[in-house]
C-alpha cells in the first residue's frame, strides 16, 4: 500500500479486487457500499484504515474493502480490534460482523468494549440467523420462528435487545440503519466514525437465502420518532423499551473520556527478561 | 417525487453531478451483479448483467463527456436529490437472487432505467434552470430508449415453457 495519497478516492476505490461470495440479494452488499462510501467521503487514507472482522457471512467484509483488514476467530473481532487500537491509536478502525459472531460468541466482548469506550466503530450486519451455517436461530431471533431443524419450535426465548444492552453497558453512541438505504447507512456511519469513543451501528441487513421473508422489513422500517439522538440515558431507555427493533436513525450520543492506554514504554526488555531468570 | 424548493436541480453542474452518479452506479451494480451471478453459476444473468454494465459504461462516457472541464460539486452521498434510497437506476438489492432467470433480470433492469427515466422527466419538468430542463429532457429521450429497448428484448424472449432455474443442492436444506 502507498504511503501517500495525493488522488482524491472514490468510494470505488476503496473496493477491493476480491469479489463477494455473498448470495445475491443479500443487505451486506449495502454495508460494503456505504462503508466504502463513508470512507471516501471522510477523505480517509486507506493505509489509515483497519477492518476487523470475526467468522460468519458478514465478516468476510475485510476482504472486500481496500484497507487493512483483519478476519480473525469467531466472536473475538473486538477483542483483536481494542489490541490493535490500544497499539496504532492513530488508526481508524472499523469493526464488523453479524448477529451470532457479535452477540451471541462475542456477547462478553461486547459488553466490555461498550464499558472501555475506546475510540472504534462497532457495525453489526443483523439479520437474525447464522447464514455461513446454513440457518440457525441467532440472538436475535425472534422467540417463533421456526424454520430451523434444530429449534423446530422456535428458540422460544425472548430475543437480544442489542440496543437494550450497549446502553446499559456504558455504549456511547447508538444507531440502527437499514440495508435498503445504504447512503442512510453511510451516513450514519460517518457520524459513528467521527464520534470519539465506542460507536455501535446495528444495521438489518436481510438473508435473502434462509430469511426470505426479510424482504419485507423495507415496508416495516421507519425513521426513530425522534429525529435528534438523545444524550440522556434515561430518555435512550425509554425510546428503547418504546421501539419496535425496525426504526432506523441515530438513537443514543454522549460524550464521556475516551480509553485509550498509555503506550509509553515503563521499563526495559532487559529488565524484563530479568524477572524471569531463576 | 418531491417538488419542494430545496429539492429542486438549479443548475448545469449539480445536475451533471447528479446524472454522472446515477450512471456510475448503476454500471457498478449491474458489474457487482454479474459478479454475484458468476460466483453462484448463473452464468447466463451474469452475461446479461455484464452486458447492461457495458452498456451502461457508454452512456456513463457520453454523459461525462457533458462535464468535461466543467467543475462539479462534492455532494455527500445522502444529499443527492433522488426520492430513491440509491440512485435511481441502481436496481434495489433485495430484488434479485441467484435462481433468477433471465425475464426476471431483465424485468429488474426495466425497472430501473424507468426509475432513470422518470428521474430526468422530473428534472425537466421542475428545474428554474432553462438549461438543465433543456439537457434533463435530452437525457429522458435517451433512457427512453434504453426503456423501450429493454421492453422489445422482453417482447422478443423466447422462455414460454422454459422451467425455472432449480438448485439440486439448495443452501436452505438442512442436515
Amino acid at each position: 500500500m502507498s504511503s501517500s495519497q495525493t488522488v482524491e478516492l472514490k468510494p470505488k476505490d476503496y473496493k477491493s479486487d476480491i469479489k463477494p461470495v455473498w448470495c445475491p440479494g443479500c443487505g451486506h452488499f449495502a454495508v460494503l457500499s456505504a462503508v466504502t462510501k463513508a470512507l471516501a467521503h471522510l477523505g480517509l487514507p486507506r493505509e489509515e484504515v483497519a477492518l476487523v472482522s470475526g467468522i460468519g457471512c458478514s465478516s468476510r467484509i475485510p476482504a472486500y474493502v481496500s484497507v487493512y483488514g483483519f478476519h480473525g476467530i469467531h466472536g473475538r473481532a473486538l477483542a483483536a480490534a481494542q489490541g490493535l487500537k490500544a497499539a496504532r491509536p492513530d488508526l481508524t478502525v472499523i469493526v464488523a460482523g453479524g448477529d451470532g459472531d457479535g452477540f451471541s460468541i462475542g456477547g462478553n466482548h461486547f459488553i466490555h468494549a461498550c464499558r472501555r469506550n475506546m475510540d472504534l466503530t462497532y457495525i453489526v450486519m443483523d439479520n437474525e440467523v447464522y447464514g455461513m451455517t446454513k440457518g440457525q436461530a441467532s440472538p436475535t431471533t425472534a422467540p417463533d420462528w421456526a424454520k430451523s431443524k434444530l429449534t423446530p419450535h422456535g428458540p422460544g426465548v425472548p430475543s437480544f435487545n442489542p440496543a437494550a444492552i450497549a446502553l446499559a453497558s456504558g455504549a456511547t453512541f447508538i444507531a440502527r440503519g437499514f440495508s435498503g438505504d445504504p447512503n442512510g447507512i453511510a451516513r450514519l456511519l460517518v457520524e459513528a466514525i467521527e464520534h470519539p469513543g465506542f460507536s455501535f451501528l446495528q444495521v438489518l441487513s436481510p438473508c435473502t437465502t434462509f430469511r426470505p421473508e426479510q424482504k419485507e422489513w423495507k415496508k416495516v422500517v421507519h425513521p426513530f420518532a425522534e429525529q435528534e439522538p438523545t444524550a440522556n440515558p434515561v430518555e435512550a431507555a425509554q425510546r428503547i423499551q418504546a421501539d419496535d427493533g425496525m426504526s432506523t436513525g441515530m438513537l443514543y450520543r454522549t460524550l464521556v473520556p475516551v480509553w485509550q492506554p498509555d503506550n509509553v514504554a515503563t521499563t526495559q526488555v532487559e529488565a524484563l527478561e530479568g524477572g524471569f531468570q531463576v | 417525487m418531491n417538488t419542494e424548493p430545496s429539492q429542486l436541480i438549479t443548475s448545469v453542474p449539480e445536475f451533471l453531478a447528479h446524472a454522472i452518479l446515477l450512471e456510475r452506479e448503476s454500471v457498478e451494480r449491474y458489474e457487482e451483479l454479474a459478479d454475484s451471478m458468476e460466483t453462484h453459476n448463473n452464468l447466463e444473468v451474469a452475461q446479461l448483467f455484464r452486458k447492461l454494465a457495458h452498456f451502461g459504461e457508454l452512456h456513463a462516457h457520453e454523459v461525462e463527456h457533458h462535464a468535461e472541464g466543467m467543475e462539479l460539486p462534492e455532494i455527500p452521498p445522502w444529499d443527492f436529490k433522488w426520492s430513491t434510497p440509491e440512485s435511481p437506476e441502481s436496481g434495489a438489492m433485495e430484488e434479485v437472487h441467484y435462481l433468477m432467470g433471465t425475464r426476471e433480470a431483465l424485468e429488474f433492469a426495466l425497472h430501473n432505467e424507468t426509475r432513470g427515466r422518470d428521474f430526468y422527466a422530473h428534472v425537466a419538468e421542475t428545474s428554474p434552470d432553462p438549461e438543465v430542463r433543456r439537457m434533463a429532457a435530452e437525457f429522458t429521450a435517451e433512457e427512453t430508449e434504453h426503456v423501450n429497448i429493454l421492453k422489445s428484448w422482453l417482447l422478443n424472449l423466447t422462455d414460454a415453457g422454459e422451467e425455472p432455474l432449480e438448485d439440486l443442492d439448495p443452501p436452505n436444506v438442512t442436515e
